[in-house]
């Protein structure tokens, strides 16, 4: 059984990144995450742009400071193009098929109406001020949500993150441990494949050469997956667990679903009573978190080297908190400060909340890193 | 180990069992709920904001699936389950980049519709998760899509596991083809209607209009989604179904060879003497 | 530590293994000897209870493990007693770091952070992997990463240690780093080893008791000596122990050539006796390996190959005549592999040229006519094939080669007798599948064939038939070059030997003069009757016949 070895030759195969090094000076990947949920939280609550486009050159400032050398940190960039694309995407829709307001119009395009039974729409029409600042506002929120997440994503480690998953969700989490650290191997098997396959002729691009690249690294995958499995279970894995489960979880499971399933539909129905929605979800998230943990403790297992939560993490952590915070105040104190200002349309003001947010959010620019250990 | 397959697939590498059943279709229900939530929503709903609601809704169906997936991971998995649901995710991972030299196909559906089909809907469900999450991961793809995408492809490894028929050869690479293609427009069309709102915003001629009748928005929807994703969501399912008529028969016997030599389920009957096929090597 | 009680294995009604009884004791050192397919595997994995509770199967009888039945014990109930190390390290790692890799049984086992730190540093010296703590799994190399695989289960401190051909994947290097790792461990620690391994004439020397396998599944246990005096295979030097009735029988060239001074003097008259009497009955027919004066088939100028910095091939000059069989030997990374593809055409090439017979250069020549031409089997033939039976890749390779229907299955019947057409190719023997990717090749009629390490992973039996059909090719006008490292293979099947340094050509000369004299590529036989200028027991079984003819009729 030959799977996937690295040969002496021609070998150096260009593919995507090697594996790299664990290393152990960067930040716990949660504290990344912790600080971009508290950014996502504070643009879904303010349509500002000024604060809106603050938050963004903060978070690029971070992300460009912080980042190492990693394939993920390196996709940062293909979420600012994402960002770049929705904003173009809103405005192209606004200039189609935007509906008229009542502000100045800026551009007068003819009208094309469209036959048949879309006949409901008109294309191009008049062009508003306040209806293509909205467009472009609304899309540079989205945008910036959406490199926030890019953000996180460039900043955490993600199979340090994996480590973090819950002992209830241990098979699963070393099923993806599995693929995440198996694929590099993959991809220079896939580039061997195809270099292999040349040999006997098949150059072709077809659906055929396909399937001949396909196969190989799939039975190698294959093949590696029985040893590997019997590896795993030579070294005690999954040892102790009863096979079948636990009565109590399964059955708190349900009451969690369940409650999730009302509470959504609490979300959704305007004429459902208030508590329907969010404390029922809330309700179902805490049974579950227990479930978790009922579930973990079957789990009996130990964990080497554990990432270490310190300063460094609570600082980041808390930078992330201070952003959902000072908005969310500023939104109760001063509504007018979130507001994108487009009825009536006035230049948007940039308020002292919104300032003290980005500040935060650029915080961990300058925090000092993890000494190395 | 015919004993426990569903209904067409070879094996079932991870069972699903009553409970596990109930709580499948709870977190299917609510995940309906989420991807249909424009349709559904009154104004006046807690949720009516366009651009908050997706990444709240991401957040319940990430919890449902977090759910349903610790009862899976309760019920015990077999750690040859395990291991093949790695190393499958980490070939479906791989196959953007290695299709992209062959013209740009999308191909991530190709092995989850067939890793059902042999595995078993169970792990069809598994495997649709784990392949997005994985790529996810590998690519820096993480984002308020993630969780509706797991969800729906894990859809798509299910129903390829709870295909009918004892078919085998021609129909049924036939009956895969049809149904990959079917549920690469679902897929797509899913998706873009839980992100219709959320990436149009509210001012134009086909948004999506909080609160308006459903057969409104409907329309509304079906003109955005003839707009925006419907080619793309035509050229998955071509692709999707070529490369199951293509590579279908020789994946199929892959995976059956490795069904087969996994012994899934031996090692139970461990008292008497023993039993359980298994593959001499 | 291991006891086997009548026990019997049977894989869908098909016996693997016939009521074998053995006892392995505390600290000893157990090898598992027999052809491929004889069942060492099962063995090994009804040792480790795999058998039947991984693989399935039918087991009668007991076995015991430091006094746990394994038919109550899953394998991962016995972890904390007994570690198992497979073939492929790569495929076992579950994690890509080395020290994660080290804690994952001891997390599994639940061990309390403080000591699995202490046993982490512990084990990584004791396999000198200290170094390479913080490296990324994948960026080791194969003899690195075994040595990984046996630290990794060496943490959770078992007794005993299940090794299933540890060094079949690797190259000869780094099956010497693994093995000597793996001696240095035994007698160091005293921990008990069953042990599984084609490479015989490297461990057998250390071995305190032998399991012979037959191809039927009966087990013969006892000392080294007396089993493999009668086992199916056995390492040169055994081999010529029993040529020349030695007993007790030696099991290392050092124990060997301290009785080997009357042989050498009756190889040494045979061989004179050969030279005497006939021209032609030099030792094996090696004279006619390399026929003089043909026009080369394919000739390399100042080839050159570079990544990025590295310059794998610096200026090669070859030329391959027709009906030769030429061996490319040299260290891990002196560019072997690098000049196969190169010369292939498909290889990268930065220099230099490579010509066929007719001028023309392979390397411009579109994949499916340069195939036509030159035909490369690379490291993994199972690189090349991709459908489910042997009768579909036959079917696929003709209508590729645009050859008659056929082809290839009667080139596969030639090569390999007796694969039956319905098997999935992963499924046949190393050999086997070796055998189809060259019959692949083949069916394009190249007139050159170029072997990437064709012997790794073969047993002494499947080398033999490479080694006959081989002959027979070159015998039929192709010329063929080997990459391999296996001296013993290339002693049998090459006329000629070049020998890369650094991308270099150090020797280009016949193979008897290369190999004879060198302390690393030297064969047993030669060592042992050096300055005797032998390479293999069928050279001795010839001498000593041509020496017997000549005092016959005196």
């Amino acid at each position: 059984m030959t799977t996937f070895q690295r040969s002496p030759g021609p070998p150096p195969v260009p593919g995507p990144p090697v594996t790299e090094r664990t290393d152990r000076v960067s930040l716990h990947p949660l504290a990344w995450w912790a600080w971009g949920a508290g950014i996502a939280v504070a643009l879904t609550r303010t349509q500002n742009p000024l604060v809106i486009a603050l938050l963004l050159a903060a978070v690029t400032l971070v992300v460009v400071t912080r980042r190492d050398d990693s394939p993920w940190a390196r996709a940062f960039g293909a979420y600012l193009w994402l960002g770049l694309v929705v904003i173009a995407v809103r405005v192209a829709f606004y200039v189609l098929v935007g509906l008229p307001d009542g502000s100045p119009v800026l551009v007068d395009l003819p009208r094309i109406p469209l036959p048949g039974w879309v006949d409901s729409i008109e294309l191009l029409g008049p062009v508003h001020a306040a209806g293509l600042l909205g467009a472009v506002y609304a899309g540079l929120r989205l945008a910036a949500l959406i490199i926030t997440f890019g953000a996180a994503n460039a900043l955490a480690n993600p199979k340090r993150a994996l480590r973090c998953l819950p002992a209830s969700l241990h098979h699963l989490g070393t099923a993806v441990v599995i693929a995440v650290s198996v694929t590099p191997q993959l991809f220079s098997a896939a580039a061997r494949v195809r270099r292999a396959q040349l040999l006997r002729g098949l150059d072709g691009r077809g659906p055929r050469a396909f399937a001949g690249r396909l196969i190989p690294v799939l039975q190698d995958a294959l093949d590696q997956a029985l040893a590997l499995a019997a590896s795993m279970d030579s070294r005690g894995y999954a040892r102790g667990h009863r096979p079948g489960g636990d009565r109590r979880v399964g059955a708190l499971l349900l009451v969690a679903l369940l409650a999730g399933l009302i509470g959504t539909y609490g979300l959704l129905d305007g004429t459902a009573p208030d508590w329907l929605g969010p404390p029922l979800l809330a309700a179902g998230a805490a049974v579950a978190v227990v479930a978790s943990v009922l579930a973990g403790r079957q789990v009996r297992r130990t964990r080497y080297r554990p990432d270490p939560w310190g300063l460094p993490e609570n600082l980041v952590a808390a930078c992330g908190v201070a952003v959902a915070a000072a908005i969310g105040l500023g939104a109760a104190l001063e509504p007018d400060s979130v507001s994108a200002s487009l009825s009536p349309l006035t230049w948007p003001t940039l308020p002292l909340s919104g300032v003290i947010a980005a500040g935060a959010a650029a915080l961990p620019a300058v925090l000092p890193g993890r000494s190395t250990r | 180990m015919r004993r426990d397959a569903g209904p067409g697939a070879d094996v079932t590498a991870v069972p699903i069992g009553r409970r596990l059943g109930l709580t499948l279709a709870l977190a299917s229900a609510l995940g309906v709920l989420a991807f249909g939530w424009p349709l559904l929503v009154d104004a006046g709903a807690t949720l009516d904001d366009a651009t908050s609601a997706p990444v709240v809704l991401a957040l319940v169906v990430a919890a449902g699936l977090a759910v349903l997936l610790v009862g899976v991971n309760d019920g015990g998995l077999d750690v040859k389950a395990i291991a093949v649901l790695g190393l499958l995710s980490a070939v479906g991972a791989i196959l953007r980049p290695l299709a992209a030299g062959t013209g740009g196909v999308e191909t991530v559906f190709i092995l989850v519709v067939l890793g059902g089909r042999v595995f078993g809907p169970g792990f069809g469900f598994l495997l649709g998760s784990t392949t997005i999450f994985a790529s996810a991961l590998l690519t820096g793809g993480v984002g308020p899509w993630l969780p509706f995408q797991m969800l729906a492809a894990s859809w798509v490894g299910l129903g390829a596991g709870l295909l009918p028929g004892r078919l085998r050869g021609r129909w049924e690479i036939a009956l895969l083809a049809g149904y990959g293609a079917l549920a690469a427009v679902l897929f797509g069309t899913a998706l873009n209607l839980s992100f219709w709102p959320f990436l149009i915003g509210s001012g134009t001629e086909i948004s999506f209009v909080a609160g308006a009748p459903m057969g409104e928005n409907l329309h509304r929807f079906l003109l955005y989604s003839l707009a925006t994703s419907l080619p793309w969501d035509l050229g998955r399912a071509i692709t999707t179904a070529v490369g199951i008529a293509v590579a279908g028969y020789p994946v199929l016997a892959t995976l059956r060879r490795a069904a087969r030599r996994a012994a899934f389920g031996s090692g139970v009957e461990t008292r008497a003497g023993v039993a359980v096929r298994g593959e001499s090597r | 530590m291991i006891e086997f009680q009548d026990v019997s294995v049977s894989y869908d009604g098909t016996p693997a293994l016939r009521a074998a009884s053995f006892t392995v004791g505390e600290g000893e050192l157990c090898l598992v000897v027999g052809p491929t397919g004889s069942g060492k595997s099962t063995v090994l994995g009804a040792a480790c209870a795999r058998v039947p509770h991984f693989s399935g199967g039918l087991l009668s009888g007991t076995v015991l493990v430091a006094g746990r039945d394994t038919r109550d014990h899953l394998p991962r109930d016995l972890a904390d007693v007994l570690g198992v190390v497979g073939q492929d390290p790569l495929a076992s790692f579950v994690t890509d770091s080395v020290e994660e890799e080290l804690a994952f049984a001891m997390e599994q086992l639940g061990v309390a952070p403080a000591l699995m730190r202490k046993r982490v540093e512990e084990v990584l010296d004791l396999l000198g992997l200290a170094p390479l703590r913080g490296r990324a799994l994948a960026d080791l190399s194969g003899g690195e990463q075994q040595r990984v695989a046996i630290a990794a289960v060496l943490t959770a401190q078992p007794r005993i240690l299940v090794l299933d051909e540890p060094t079949s994947a690797l190259d000869p290097g780094a099956a010497e780093d693994v093995l000597a790792a793996l001696t240095r461990l035994v007698h160091d620690s005293g921990i008990t080893v069953l042990l599984a391994e084609h490479r015989l004439e490297r461990v057998v020397q250390f071995a305190d008791s032998v399991i012979s396998l037959t191809p039927d599944g009966v087990a013969t246990a006892g000392a080294p000596a007396a089993v493999l005096a009668h086992s199916a295979v056995a390492p040169p030097v055994v081999e010529l122990g029993l040529l020349a009735q030695w007993d007790p029988l030696p099991l290392s060239v050092r124990d060997a050539r301290r009785v080997a001074g009357p042989l050498r003097e009756r190889v040494r008259t045979g061989l004179a006796a050969a030279v005497g009497t006939t021209r032609t009955g030099a030792p094996n027919d090696r004279a006619d390996r390399t026929p003089s004066g043909s026009a080369a088939l394919l000739a390399a100028r100042g080839l050159h190959v570079r990544y990025g910095a590295a310059h794998a091939v610096r200026g090669v000059d070859l030329e391959l005549p027709a009906g030769e069989v030429v061996a490319l030997m040299g260290r891990n990374g002196s560019g072997k592999s690098s000049l196969l593809w190169a010369l292939s055409g498909r290889g990268r090439r930065s220099g230099g040229t490579a010509t066929l017979a007719d001028g023309t250069d392979p390397a411009d020549l579109i994949p499916a006519v340069a195939r036509r031409e030159v035909a490369l089997v690379p490291q993994a033939p199972s690189d090349l094939l991709y459908l489910p039976t042997v009768a579909a890749e036959c079917a696929a390779a003709d209508e590729q080669a645009t050859a008659a229907a056929g082809t290839t299955a009667s080139i596969l019947d030639s090569l390999t007798p007796g694969i039956d057409a319905a098997r999935h190719p992963r499924d046949l023997s190393e050999g086997q599948r070796l055998a189809l990717a060259v019959a692949v090749q083949l069916a394009a009629t190249p007139r050159v064939l170029l072997l990437d390490e064709p012997t790794r992973g073969l047993d002494y039996t499947a080398k033999a038939h490479l080694v006959a059909a081989l002959g027979e090719l070159r015998a039929g006008g192709h010329t063929i070059l080997v990459a391999s490292h296996d001296v013993e293979f290339v002693a049998r099947v090459a006329g000629r030997v070049v020998l890369l340094a650094e991308g270099e050509v150090v020797a280009d000369a016949p193979a008897e003069e290369v190999l004879r004299d060198s302390p690393t590529f030297a064969p047993q036989v030669a060592k042992i009757l050096a300055p005797v200028g032998v390479l293999t027991v069928a050279d001795v079984r010839e001498a000593l016949a041509a020496g017997a003819a000549a005092e016959g009729p005196p």
